[in-house]
């Protein structure tokens, strides 16, 4: 009886397995054109990548509703990198051999990328990236890897732009003046590596004065940040900035008032919000580093496009920058595919490197050198600020939506 | 042996004068710590003395109350004081279903087993938890958590000090449960003879049960409280199990009073290490160096008796 059931199952199989290829040989023999496959890496149980995948599906769809590329129907094959470094390189290894993928975008983590680049330079597929700041990424890569275009600034392009920025500011501001900057950091390797790219790029020229202390994330079972805002408190700077995760922004300002410790310019620089952030006073006028904000929809139709897209098809709102960027990735691909007529690498690669992309973050993307690599995609982050339960672009000027509002209230 | 013990009342009592004029800070946040760290650790504790179980899954608890406070106070606009005790129903009701449905069927398991079984839930909770509001935070903002005293230049928050009423609240309600109610002289009694308690008639199975329900209660209503001063996410319980279950350990298995007294050595420790700019880093490392100077001092002291 035993064996009867597992030859039926076999035969199910088979029979199953075969009426699947039969089809796609059936569509090809009906002279239907062959669909193009995007294949991508996100950490889907975090609310970033998440929102990563879900926008690059937008993308797909949007762009399959008006046509598909050249005629064939976009297809992107999304597999959960889980944040590991493990995880994400044999998800590379399968989109490549077994999905057999035309070319891949998204990612997030630099230390999933990490392990993924042994991958990428086996078998030299383009990759379109979303994420992966750390400059250790761009020197695993080396200066060869020319299939290799990077959306997201490097660490060293965001601390740059953030140096450009606040100089910027000042200039057209006179009445903000920042001499002293105190950083208070996650201990975890994001904040200090924060910490060391602010001191290097900050106190290059002795126009700042800097200061820092560590604290233990409320995402890793800390929360006390007593000891680092007293060191602040005592320190008196004109901007104070905090490089941690999301579920410090509001203890943070609770204890900053509890303590009574009022810097000039109140900056936050995680990698999200809580939800609903913009709706608590304490976040009135809190400024902080991103690609994109809902508010940029006033001045860009892209962005808008975007963002009533995004909440139509899924009913929430964009909670990082990483959905625009992922979406804005799949458009890149699809335009470059169009361009090059193929999915062949060298027209690819061609194609990618000549992009002039008008994004949703704002800002038009091409593609030019970094310090090693040789496609870098957008190269700076926008200071803004929440004001009125928005998120306000302050800098750079051609994308401000608001004028900054100065100096932080006192409590 | 009393002499000893009025010597060590007289240094601690020296060594928080002392502190109080030099670092205030140290006292004022340690305590604060204390508080927390203790009523986290307090019902983990009731578990392990009576039910004799390790529940890993103890932070993941009381994150789904932290939820489920964020939930209605959203949806009613009420505060996580007046959800706490609805909340605290629920999570009681939670835990009970849980003893029921896992943790009864793995008594009588081996010690390895019971851990596997309570760290399985732990990561199914946080991961169904994922999956239904993602890893997004979610904050709800209290005035009243900013509330502060000026003492000459120290500006300090005294909200956190509410956890250090309700630790005590907790010390003194346990100790009345289980001395004066007949539930709690029952749950004593299992707690240190079960077959003994079985063979006079107390119903083991069921004062697991009401146990496990009282513990969950405990930590539903402080998920309510917490939420006041954190905020909540699928991960947030994990690292106060790990905290709660070291806490324990060095007061040693069912003595409810002696968690408060290792949480405030733990408190005062971190906060000591942290006054000083250049020891901050270490901060975390004192709380194993606690630990094991602990367990260790106990077992030698066990050895020569």
């Amino acid at each position: 009886m035993k064996k009867a059931l597992a030859i039926l199952v076999i035969v199910t199989m088979a029979v199953s397995a075969f009426a699947m290829g039969g089809k796609d040989g059936a569509a090809a023999a009906a002279g239907e054109p062959a669909t193009i496959k995007l294949g991508g890496t996100w950490p889907l149980g975090d609310i970033t990548g998440k929102q990563g995948s879900m926008a690059a599906q937008q993308a797909v769809d949007e762009i399959n509703a008006a046509g598909g590329i050249n005629g064939h129907k976009l297809e992107l094959i999304v597999i959960d990198d889980e944040m590991k470094a493990d995880k994400g390189a044999s998800a590379f290894e399968k989109l490549i051999t077994v999905d057999k993928v035309d070319m891949l975008i998204g990612g997030m983590a630099s230390g999933v990328a990490l392990g993924q680049i042994p991958v990428l330079k086996k078998y030299n597929k383009v990759y379109l990236a979303t994420g992966a700041a750390s400059f250790k990424v761009e020197e695993a890569l080396g200066a060869d890897a020319n299939w290799y275009f990077h959306l997201h600034p490097w660490d060293y392009n965001q601390g740059a732009s953030y140096a450009e920025g606040w100089a910027a500011i000042q200039e057209k501001y006179p009445e903000i003046q920042i001499k002293k900057l105190f950083l208070a950091y996650e201990e975890g390797a994001f904040g200090k590596a924060s910490y060391d790219a602010t001191k290097v790029l900050f106190g290059a020229d002795d126009r700042y004065i800097i200061d820092g202390a560590p604290f233990k994330s409320a995402a890793l079972g800390g929360g006390d940040y007593a000891a680092v805002l007293k060191a602040a408190k005592d320190f008196q700077p004109d901007l104070f900035l905090w490089a941690g995760w999301e579920a410090d922004a509001l203890p943070l300002l609770e204890q900053s008032k509890a303590m009574k410790f009022n810097p000039g310019i109140y900056l936050g620089a995680p990698p999200g919000w809580p939800a609903d952030f913009g709706a608590s006073s304490l976040a009135n006028n809190v400024m902080l580093y991103g690609m994109w904000a809902p508010s940029i929809n006033d001045i860009s139709p892209v962005s808008k496009k975007f963002y009533d897209g995004f909440v139509a098809k899924f009913g929430i709102e964009p909670a990082t920058y990483f959905a625009p960027l992922s979406y804005s990735a799949v458009y890149i691909a699809a335009d470059a595919i169009k361009r090059a007529g193929s999915t062949d690498t060298e027209a690819l690669i061609k194609a990618l490197a000549a992009t002039n992309y008008d994004s949703p973050l704002g800002q038009t993307v091409t593609f030019t050198p970094s310090n090693i690599i040789k496609h870098q995609g957008v190269k700076n982050q926008k200071i803004l600020q929440w004001q009125n339960g928005r998120q306000e672009v302050i800098w750079p000027f051609d994308a401000a939506t608001a004028k900054p509002v100065y100096p932080f209230p006192a409590w | 042996m009393a002499n000893k013990r009025n010597a060590t009342t007289i240094v601690a009592i020296l060594a928080v004068v002392v502190l109080l004029l030099w670092r205030p800070t140290v006292i004022i946040y340690g305590l604060q710590a204390a508080g927390l760290y203790a009523t986290i650790a307090i019902p983990m504790g009731l578990i392990l003395g009576i039910v004799h179980i390790v529940n890993l899954a103890h932070g993941e608890f009381m994150m789904l109350a932290a939820y489920a406070t964020y939930m209605l106070c959203q949806s009613l606009g009420i505060d996580p004081y007046l959800a706490m005790i609805p909340v605290a129903i629920v999570t009681s009701a939670f835990g009970f279903l849980v003893y029921k449905l896992t943790i009864r069927q793995a008594l009588k398991a081996p010690e390895l087993n019971q851990l596997i079984l309570t760290f399985g839930l732990g990561i199914a909770i946080t991961q169904t938890m994922n999956l239904f509001f993602t890893s997004q935070t979610r904050k709800m903002s209290f005035g009243y958590v900013s509330a502060s005293i000026d003492i000459g230049e120290l500006s300090f928050g005294v909200y956190n000090f509410v956890f250090v009423g309700f630790a005590i609240l907790m010390v003194i309600g346990l100790r009345l449960y289980l001395t004066k109610t007949t539930a709690g002289k029952a749950a004593l009694a299992v707690g240190q003879n079960p077959k003994g308690a079985a063979i006079v008639g107390i119903d083991v199975d069921k004062t697991y049960g009401s146990v496990f329900a009282i513990a969950t209660a405990l930590v539903g209503m402080m998920g309510a409280v917490f939420i006041t001063r954190s905020a909540v996410f699928p991960t947030v319980g994990s690292p106060f199990t790990m905290k709660s279950f070291c806490l324990v350990a060095m007061a040693g298995i069912g003595n409810i009073p002696g968690i408060l007294g290792a949480s405030v050595l733990l408190g005062i420790s971190e906060n000591f290490l942290k006054a000083f700019r250049s020891l901050r880093g270490w901060s975390d490392i004192v709380f194993f160096v606690l630990i094991i100077t602990v367990i260790l001092g106990r077992s030698i002291k066990g050895k020569k008796a």
